[in-house]
């Protein structure tokens, strides 16, 4: 009987004390004391599949708690970023988030059911990755001059293709198009190996490709690099310009992911989680991996992810608005 | 390396007893998801790849693939016992499939589509063997306007496929052209008829749809069926299942065209199953001299789409291995599972890594060895689920159906569009409309305008690009055909009898 009273009492102090403190500070500070969910707004078998499960991984030693990934795909990655901003923000459920999902949405749709900027606390930008303008090697595109001259004096008739409406592969045309004022046709496909798959064959003139992917062929001499849309060339691309090099002064597009937390975390969760995410990237491991997928290591923090997200979601809009595709 | 030299490395990959373990895991998984509703081959893939981070690549992806195809052939055990299919594909199989089965001929139809699925299989994969790459760059030549041009053949062929009447299967392809529309438009990113459910943005899921209009439907209308539908079900001999001496020649033609069928479609990135067993059954409905027999157990009609779908499954290998370009959903995750294993799919991949190449293909061949000889066997456990009573079984497979439909997307709205459309389908079945011309609509209308759209985009809006162009002139010709056909001899008739001499 003793026992049970006093763990009654126990129990109400606690409770008691819960009130009195700010809920989040006694919380964080035995943070985490169950698995955290990272959720991937994607199929499984992607690159942001991939990166959640080695980040989630490496954190989840140090963390002492199991990290287990959740595929929630569905329109372009917010179905899965809209769940995890109406999560208890608790830092048990976060977000490998992308461009398309945490920028460039918020710039094309007004009905968007969360704001990238409001609705998360990012726990750090992980990692970047430019795109690369490809022709096939048999086109007469040998330079980014040679793209832009036809394009001036054939208006509306250079195709690239894109995974859809509002990927990074489809606004870094659109400001290669706003920064070069000239027009090209955008031909959006379900996914980007429909699009790849129409270059080969002919039927489009050029694409904003993955590097990782477009690499592959041109190695095998099917495809020709023009130009990089990062600020300094890629490892996986040596000798190759970036786009402003080439001519467009200015120009600068790449696609990035990382982790987000739900508004409200507490800041002292979001710094754990970053001192362990940061800790990750430095492992031999995970610097061999990226380097083998062309990623480039970022690993922002909390602060300077913020800001980064509130600079991209300005930029974005600027381009969404200046091409006029705001849905 | 030549053809001999790479069976001989690929045989002797695929039957270590590593490979071979896994590759029976595969296939065993395959044919229990494949005839569990609901669950099908996407979501069983998807769950499995993460559990494979830690075997060696190409081990993975004998099992991954094994699972892919080994769904073939579990998927037509429930379409022709209980009427349910097994996966969206094997709807079509429900067709004449569950006739055989009421007709108490169960173990002849699970014993021919074994074997057809077999022989499909068999086709695809010499394909692969011989002329995967020559194969790819054909495939590489079709652009907007011939996949347009392929799809209208399709849609023509398919619409003449149902048996009853003609209004009520063109009013179903409509509501599934309809259904089709919801989701975002490719074009401009609009969202079409989603009424703010961010959940629609990405349209029905096929498996929610199928489940719901063949599976849900078909369990809400046996409630209430009197208890007397419990078959009893004795020892079943080997017998039973051949066929008899006068039904292989209806089984062997059909057979092959759907082999041929099947590996084209197969072939051609961004189609898939669903789109060949429609194409098949329609074919041979339409060169059958007695169609009426379709949807009454025609051997015919089994034989063909089974053949199409498993040689189409095999044939999506090619653009995938031969080009880095998925066939078609599921091959897209598991080449999503290469590129986790470090391996960059591409116009490479042959050269660079012969040993995986082979070694998958050749398991193809072993893993559809060890399903004929899974899966005959089990034809006499199979049969003996129509022993368990109704109000035992259909709760399970309810439960495997939400549970398969939520695992695709970790989704709880599908589980409500699978109920929904569980329920428009015991509306349509009480009003004679019939399910399969909804599928048709909703798998082929989306391509149709995507294709035809983007074809309009490149042409600059000129019409005549389809037919220019001649891969797609050809096919519009085919389609034309087909329509004469359909109409001509009713033309005749009118015409009188000079009109036949010509």
């Amino acid at each position: 009987m003793d026992v049970l009273k006093r763990k009654i009492l126990a129990t109400f102090a606690a409770a008691g004390l819960a009130m009195a403190l700010p809920a989040g500070s006694l919380m964080a500070q035995s943070w985490p004391e169950e698995p955290i969910t990272i959720v991937v707004p994607f199929p499984p078998g992607g690159s942001t599949d991939l990166l959640a499960r080695k980040i989630g991984e490496a954190i989840s030693g140090p963390l002492g708690q199991p990290v287990v990934v959740e595929n929630r795909g569905g329109a372009g990655g917010t179905v899965g970023a809209n769940y995890v901003a109406n999560a208890d923000p608790d830092g048990y459920t976060l977000l490998m988030g992308v461009t398309g999902s945490n920028a460039i949405s918020a710039a094309l749709r007004d009905d968007l059911p969360y704001s990238p900027t409001e609705d998360f606390d990012p726990v750090s930008i992980v990692i970047s990755s430019p795109l690369v303008l490809v022709v096939r090697s048999d086109s007469d595109f040998e330079t980014v001059e040679d793209v832009l001259t036809y394009a001036r004096e054939n208006p509306d008739s250079f195709t690239h293709g894109t995974p859809g409406v509002g990927t990074s592969m489809h606004m870094s045309a659109e400001l290669f198009g706003l920064v070069s004022d000239t027009s090209l046709v955008h031909v959006p496909y379900q996914g980007s190996a429909a699009a790849l798959q129409d270059l080969l064959g002919g039927q489009i003139d050029a694409m904003f490709g993955d590097i990782l992917v477009t690499s592959e062929y041109i190695t095998s001499g099917r495809l020709r690099p023009l130009a990089v849309t990062g600020t300094q060339e890629h490892f996986l691309l040596e000798g190759v310009p970036t786009v402003e090099e080439a001519g467009l002064d200015g120009y600068s597009a790449f696609s990035w992911q990382g982790l987000f937390a739900p508004a409200g975390t507490p800041p002292q969760v979001l710094d754990t989680l970053y001192a362990a995410v940061s800790d990750a990237l430095q492992s031999d491991d995970i610097q061999a991996l990226f380097r083998e997928r062309g990623f480039l290591v970022e690993g922002m923090s909390p602060a300077e992810s913020k800001q980064f997200i509130a600079d991209e979601v300005a930029k974005w809009t600027e381009v969404v608005d200046a091409a006029g595709l705001k849905n | 390396m030549d053809l001999l030299s790479g069976i001989t490395l690929g045989l002797q990959t695929a039957l270590s007893w590593q490979a071979l373990m896994f590759c029976f895991i595969g296939v065993t998984v395959g044919t229990v998801v494949g005839v569990l509703p609901g669950i099908g081959a996407l979501a069983a893939i998807s769950l499995a790849l993460p559990l494979t981070y830690y075997l060696d690549p190409t081990v993975a992806l004998i099992m991954l693939a094994g699972i892919f195809y080994g769904a073939q052939y579990g998927g037509s055990t429930s379409s022709i016992l209980l009427n349910l299919p097994g996966t969206a594909t094997a709807a079509i199989t429900c067709l004449d499939g569950n006739p055989l089965a009421k007709q108490g001929r169960a173990p002849l139809a699970l014993f021919v589509t074994a074997i057809n699925s077999f022989i499909g299989s068999t086709f695809a994969i010499v394909l692969v063997m011989g002329f995967a790459p020559v194969i790819a760059e054909f495939a590489l030549s079709f652009g907007s306007a011939e996949y347009f041009s392929v799809i209208l053949l399709g849609l023509v062929a398919a619409s003449t496929m149902t048996s009853g009447s003609a209004w009520k299967a063109l009013a179903m392809v409509v509501f599934g052209l309809a259904l089709g529309q919801v989701g975002t438009d490719i074009n401009t990113g609009q969202f079409r008829f989603t009424f703010g459910q961010y959940a629609l943005a990405d349209g029905f899921s096929l498996v929610a749809l199928a489940m719901g209009l063949f599976g849900v439907a078909e369990i809400i209308s046996n409630i209430g069926q009197p208890p007397g539908t419990v078959h009893s079900v004795g020892r079943i001999r080997f017998r039973d299942m051949l066929p008899a001496r006068g039904e292989w020649k209806r089984i062997w033609a059909p057979t092959l065209r759907g082999s041929v069928i099947g590996s084209f479609v197969g072939a051609l990135p961004g189609t898939g199953p669903g789109i060949a067993t429609l194409m098949a059954y329609a074919t041979e409905k339409r060169l059958s001299k007695t169609p009426e027999r379709f949807g009454h157990g025609a051997l015919e009609g089994l034989s063909a789409p089974e053949a199409a779908n498993n040689a189409s499954v095999q044939a999506a290998f090619i653009p995938t291995l031969s080009l880095g370009i998925p066939g078609d959903a599921v091959v897209a995750v598991l080449m999503g599972a290469m590129i986790l294993h470090g391996i960059q799919p591409g116009p490479n991949l042959i050269t660079n890594e012969p040993e995986m190449f082979w070694g998958l293909i050749m398991s193809f061949w072993v893993g559809n060895i060890l399903l004929l000889i899974l899966n005959i066997p089990l034809i006499g456990l199979w049969v003996k689920l129509l022993s368990i009573p109704y109000h035992l079984l259909y709760p399970g497979i309810l439960i495997f159906i939400c549970l398969g439909v939520y695992s695709a997307d970790n989704n709880v709205f599908d589980i409500y569009v699978v109920l929904g459309f569980g329920l428009v389908g015991v509306l349509m079945r009480r009003w004679g409309f019939p399910a399969t011309p909804v599928l048709l609509g909703f798998i082929l209308g989306p391509l149709l305008e995507e294709h035809f759209r983007r074809a309009m985009l490149l042409s600059k809006g000129d019409l005549l690009v389809f037919f220019e162009r001649p891969i797609s002139a050809i096919f519009l010709a085919l389609s034309l055909l087909f329509l004469g056909s359909v109409f001509l001899p009713g033309l005749r008739k009118r015409l009188g009898r000079q009109a036949t001499d010509t």
